[in-house]
């Protein structure tokens, strides 16, 4: 490391280069703020910055990232901020993933970072972030932005517990809204038009300041055991810091044991996989399945649904008309939810599609990540 | 029944009202209150915080387990989603 790149640095009492040099972060999302945190984090000289983003450069994202060249339009997001960011400086040490966190993060790597930073455009990968920070114990610093008011949400996970969850203050409005993109519980609506909501490079500039800045305080101050919120009008600079309020009935954070445990496991199903469990035992699994399907004019009798077995994802409203009588008269069957009894019945053999499957005993919850 | 007088207001502060809120209406209550009142953009999502105690409310805990009391200023923010 050459010390005289940050010899202003060692002039702040409070600045610590070797805390610095030794902290770890992974950045989902590089657009407008993500380009700003990796920006902040590179040159305070961080020693990892993990880049994670499946998208491609637009010409519209270049008036809010200053990573990104008109050179650059078609490209991986990740890869060219990663590419900019070793420019920047190249004693840090970079990693590109060029795809979606959620197939690329394991529990065991996201445990490994001092924090991860949350710079996504939408509530579906916040939530499934938050989970994976949530089990993992992984201060988790979520940012957000329009054209007015920066936010920032800290959660402190490695603190310990009973710590309040981004789903904790999510708004039923929230849940319904995502639901909108969806027909029959999850199969995305072919027809659907995403709003965009405009952002300037004043409210992403600002949220990545502050995100890189809190960002330090979680390695430098283990002591924060409670999540807070901030949120800044850029027009009027009035500001309000707030403690975020753990929910009794929160989706994600309330469903959890005092104990989390985490194991790696095949995804196969077979018997042995689930020997610590009653056959009547429930487990849940990270995605929604889709189990089967069926044309209820075609095939009027149940025993002719189509198993599936696949990622409820993976498929679009689409698989709702059927192929035979071009009406939508199709039922889907999906769910997150199995009984060992019927995954071993049904599904034997199979694979269980999804990132993890959960199951409570008593005052443990065991998460076991799927190989 | 028991209401406390609070002052709810939006997080730019353009708007502001005086208002005298049932301890059991929720903070989801509050936000749909106001949303609809001063005809807020719905295509937004909304959280509530009391700058009083500096804290949260849960979208479905009361006025009343938040130990809300006449004057605390109930602000209600946008989530936002852009990034």
């Amino acid at each position: 490391m050459n010390i005289d790149r940050y010899q202003r640095h060692s002039l702040i009492d409070w600045f610590s280069q070797d805390d610095v040099k030794a902290s770890s972060f992974a950045v989902i999302g590089c657009g407008a703020v993500g380009n700003e945190v990796a920006k902040n984090l590179a040159l305070l000289g961080v020693g990892r910055i993990d880049l994670f983003d499946f998208d491609t450069i637009e010409i519209h994202n270049l008036t809010r990232s200053v990573l990104f060249r008109e050179s650059d339009v078609g490209l991986n997001k990740a890869e060219v901020a990663g590419k900019r960011i070793k420019e920047l400086d190249p004693n840090i040490d970079i990693n590109v993933y060029s795809g979606d966190f959620w197939d690329l993060l394991s529990l065991e790597q996201a445990k490994s970072y001092d924090c991860i930073l949350c710079c996504v455009d939408n509530f579906e990968a916040r939530i499934k972030l938050n989970q994976i920070c949530l089990i993992t114990g992984t201060n988790l610093i979520n940012t957000g932005i329009d054209s007015k008011f920066s936010q920032i949400e800290i959660f402190p996970f490695k603190s310990g517990k009973y710590i309040a969850c981004y789903e904790c203050n999510l708004p039923n409005s929230a849940y319904e809204r995502m639901q909108k993109r969806y027909s029959c519980g999850w199969l995305k609506k072919i027809s659907f038009i995403e709003k965009k909501i405009p952002t300037t490079i004043i409210t992403s500039s600002l949220t990545g300041s502050l995100a890189a800045a809190n960002a330090l305080n979680l390695i430098k101050d283990d002591s924060q055991h409670s999540a807070k919120r901030i949120l800044i009008d850029s027009f009027t600079g009035n500001s309000t810091l707030s403690t975020i309020e753990q929910s009794c009935t929160c989706p994600a954070c309330s469903v959890m044991a005092d104990h989390i445990s985490i194991a790696k496991g095949s995804a196969k199903i077979e018997s042995n996989h689930f020997l610590d469990l009653n056959e009547a035992d429930n487990i849940t699994t990270s995605d929604p399945i889709l189990v089967s399907y069926r044309c209820v004019e075609c095939n009027p009798n149940e025993e002719d649904s189509t198993k599936v077995f696949q990622c409820a994802s993976k498929y679009d409203s689409s698989i709702t008309t059927c192929n035979t009588c071009e009406t939508d008269s199709v039922d889907v069957t999906i769910k997150d939810s199995f009984s060992i009894d019927e995954l071993i019945a049904d599904f034997a053999g199979m694979e269980i599609p999804a990132k993890f499957i959960r199951f409570d005993n008593k005052d443990r919850t065991t998460i076991i990540e799927l190989e | 029944m028991s209401e406390v007088n609070v002052i709810i207001r939006t997080a730019d502060q353009t708007r502001k009202a005086e208002v005298s809120l049932d301890i059991s209406n929720t903070g989801a209550d509050v936000i749909q209150a106001s949303v609809d009142n001063w005809s807020l953009p719905t295509d937004t999502d909304y959280s509530l915080v009391s700058t009083s105690s500096g804290k949260t409310i849960t979208p479905n805990s009361t006025l009343g387990k938040n130990e809300i009391k006449d004057g605390d200023i109930l602000e209600v923010q946008p989530v936002l989603v852009a990034g």
